[in-house]
């Protein structure tokens, strides 16, 4: 079952028709991004509080769990022989430490506006920092968490490219009448994750790439992952002020999820369950998850990387 | 200056959940983690050099030449889509990236043009040895890689090229003439004889109209009127001087347009700099920045692993703790309770001696 792994970004085969299409292999760069959230609503999909909720959760497990991406990322780049994915690696990391920045601004903003995540996010911190960081190993012992947590990223960044290619194709979300910001920052995010989504496979398959690692990783990542992403709706839905009485707020539930997905408001157990069997078949390639020039299109568009780049441009 | 203090990173939660995690991770994950070194592969390195060589240069208008490559050993070089470049390593060691021009579909060659810019006009000297170039030259090609993607708009393109920027839209047209898509085309330029590549466009578009507004007859390009020629809900794609980028940048959202697209340019250059030192307090190594160059990438010299990303100050990768000096921030990244006590490398600068953490 191991696929072989070199080289590790293969040139993919492609028609000549398909050129204008879908462009084979784009140089990976960070976006400068400037949001507005002065306005927005905490339940930012109107009166959609679990979906509003479900999807906000990202913004409290995001920035602490990219910047870690970036600190892993930023530990294996040494290891990387091979200058075509060292500059991925290097492109990747960018996006990842701007994305974080971006997301921290609604944790911020959530806070300063009666909404205490703080209690949430230093336990994600925690996590983050110091239970999946250095663990004051050496040596061998020290690469291999290293190798590790560089096939977790892998696992995971497989999951962000699902919910990108989600966003980017959710037209019940603009009909839900969703806040636009929150739509433009989800959408520019989910572009970017596109648009870099072979990344953190190839430099997994790089550095080790075999299929009992990569299924280890994801079956313990991802069971994580879903644990604090209930847990972090749970803590959404009780702690916003928007019901003034504590007693009377919301609770989610899984036939919330499910009414939720099927009405395309949310990414829930049935597309996340298919993606998990997608990412354990032994051909997966990242590639087949979204199109890389719909993301491009997005991010040529993106009301806030255009406006940063005014912003860039006036100063 | 005393050390900032240090922000505390909270303890493991006291939950079942959080004891559990650490357990796992503990007992069980990092251990597993370190069995798997036994019959991991080695890690081994992967080349991915284009071993060229020149196989013809053509005049193309006044201080352009375009070069044309074959791989040595005569076998197909790799795939590439409009707007992709190559980095040319030149016989000096520099390294300048120049878009592909030739014709996409045919791998046996890949062509790239240059323009002269002579070294007080701010060149660089690439340019120059570039030109100088002979048939039978042989150097390495990296790439190709593509931060121009040329992508599908089926209500069509609006291509706006400046001089030598033309040349990643080349092939662009050349896609969307065989395709039949809507398009329209402004090429400007000095003169017409500074435009290169008049006769091929020619070839290629056929009857369409293109307009062709060089600056001794029409005065310069009035950005308006360049936008109103889109078809509706057309993809914009532009390349060439950075005024004329700027200047559609600031029309835009305009109504006929959906996206715009532009050819990123390399890190903006060091302005106003003065030169300092930078001390690592681990190794002890100091390094001078010069006036020119970026703090990131004097540091890279002594410690090449350094972490960086967009050398343009804003996605924080770079950032350092910082342990004495004065710094004069010029970043977008840290926030102002983090200016004291941190820096960002690719674009900050100090006064005297700065002491960063590692």
């Amino acid at each position: 079952m191991i696929k072989p792994s070199i080289p590790s970004i293969p040139i993919r085969p492609r028609a000549k028709s398909s050129r204008g299409h879908e462009p084979a292999k784009v140089a990976l760069h960070p976006r400068n991004v400037k949001f507005d959230w002065s306005r927005l609503p905490l339940v930012w999909i109107p009166g959609e509080v679990f979906a509003s909720h479900y999807v906000s959760v990202l913004h409290l497990l995001l920035p602490e769990g990219e910047r870690w991406f970036v600190k892993v990322f930023s530990e294996i780049l040494p290891l990387i022989e091979d200058d075509q994915l060292r500059e991925d690696v290097i492109g990747f990391i960018g996006q990842e430490g701007v994305h974080a920045a971006a997301h921290q601004e609604v944790q911020d903003y959530f806070t300063s506006n009666g909404l205490d995540v703080r209690p949430f996010t230093a336990e994600i911190e925690a996590l983050f920092r110091k239970i999946l960081g250095d663990r004051d190993l050496t040596g061998r012992a020290k690469e291999e968490w290293l190798i590790e947590r560089a096939a977790i990223i892998a696992g995971l960044e497989h999951l962000t490219a699902v919910l990108g290619n989600w966003v980017l194709n959710s037209p019940e979300l603009d009909a839900a009448g969703a806040d636009e910001t929150m739509l433009d920052l989800l959408r520019w995010h989910g572009a970017e994750e596109v648009e870099h989504r072979n990344v953190a496979y190839d430099v997994f398959q790089h550095v080790d790439g075999r299929y009992l690692r990569r299924v280890r990783t994801y079956l313990l990542g991802g069971s994580a992952l879903l644990v604090l992403w209930w847990r972090g709706v749970g803590y959404l839905m009780a702690n916003d002020p928007t019901e003034p009485d504590p007693e009377q707020r919301p609770r989610p539930g899984f036939l919330k999820l499910l009414d939720a997905e099927r009405r395309g408001l949310v990414p829930g157990a049935v597309r996340i369950g298919w993606a998990t069997w997608k990412y354990f078949l032994p051909g997966y390639d990242p590639a087949k998850e979204g199109s890389t020039a719909q993301a491009v299109s997005y991010l040529a568009k993106s009301p806030a990387a255009l406006r940063a780049d005014a912003l860039a441009e006036a100063q | 200056m005393s050390r900032a203090a240090r922000y505390a990173v909270p303890d493991i939660p006291d939950s079942k959940l959080y004891r559990s995690f650490e357990t796992i991770v503990g007992g069980y994950w990092t251990k597993a983690a370190y069995r798997s070194w036994r019959r991991r592969k080695p890690l081994g390195r992967i080349d991915r050099d284009l071993r060229v060589r020149v196989s013809r240069v053509d005049e193309e208008g006044v201080d352009v030449r375009a070069i044309w490559f074959e791989s040595e050993d005569g076998v197909d070089l790799p795939p590439w889509d409009p707007g992709a470049h190559v980095d040319v390593v030149l016989p000096s060691g520099r390294l300048r990236q120049y878009s592909l021009n030739s014709d996409p579909d045919d791998l046996s060659r890949y062509r790239i043009s240059v323009r002269r810019i002579e070294p007080a006009a701010g060149g660089g000297g690439g340019s120059f040895e570039a030109h100088h170039l002979g048939v039978g030259d042989r150097l390495v090609l990296k790439g190709p890689r593509n931060a121009f993607p040329f992508v599908d708009s089926p209500a069509g393109y609006l291509f706006v090229a400046g001089g030598i920027g033309i040349t990643p839209i080349l092939p662009m047209l050349r896609d969307v003439v065989r395709r039949g898509v809507p398009y329209e085309f402004v090429y400007t330029g000095r003169s017409r004889d500074t435009m290169p590549f008049l006769d091929e466009l020619a070839e290629i578009v056929g009857d369409h109209e293109i307009h062709l507004w060089p600056d001794d007859e029409r005065g310069l390009p009035d950005v308006e009127k360049i936008i109103s020629l889109a078809p509706e809900g057309a993809a914009l794609y532009c390349c060439g001087p950075m005024p004329m980028i700027d200047a559609i940048r600031a029309q835009i959202p305009a109504p006929r347009i959906d996206t715009l697209h532009y050819e990123r340019f390399s890190p903006p250059p060091v302005l106003g700099g003065s030169p300092f030192r930078v001390r690592l307090e681990e190794s002890g190594l100091e390094v001078e920045v010069g006036s020119t160059e970026s703090a990131l990438t004097a540091v890279r010299r002594v410690r090449p692993a350094q972490a960086y990303s967009c050398q343009q100050g804003f996605c924080g990768t770079c950032r350092v703790p910082v342990l004495a000096g004065e710094v004069e921030h010029r970043d977008h990244a840290l926030a102002d309770y983090e200016r004291e006590g941190h820096m960002i490398l690719c674009v900050s600068r100090a006064k005297g001696t700065v002491v960063i953490d590692g």
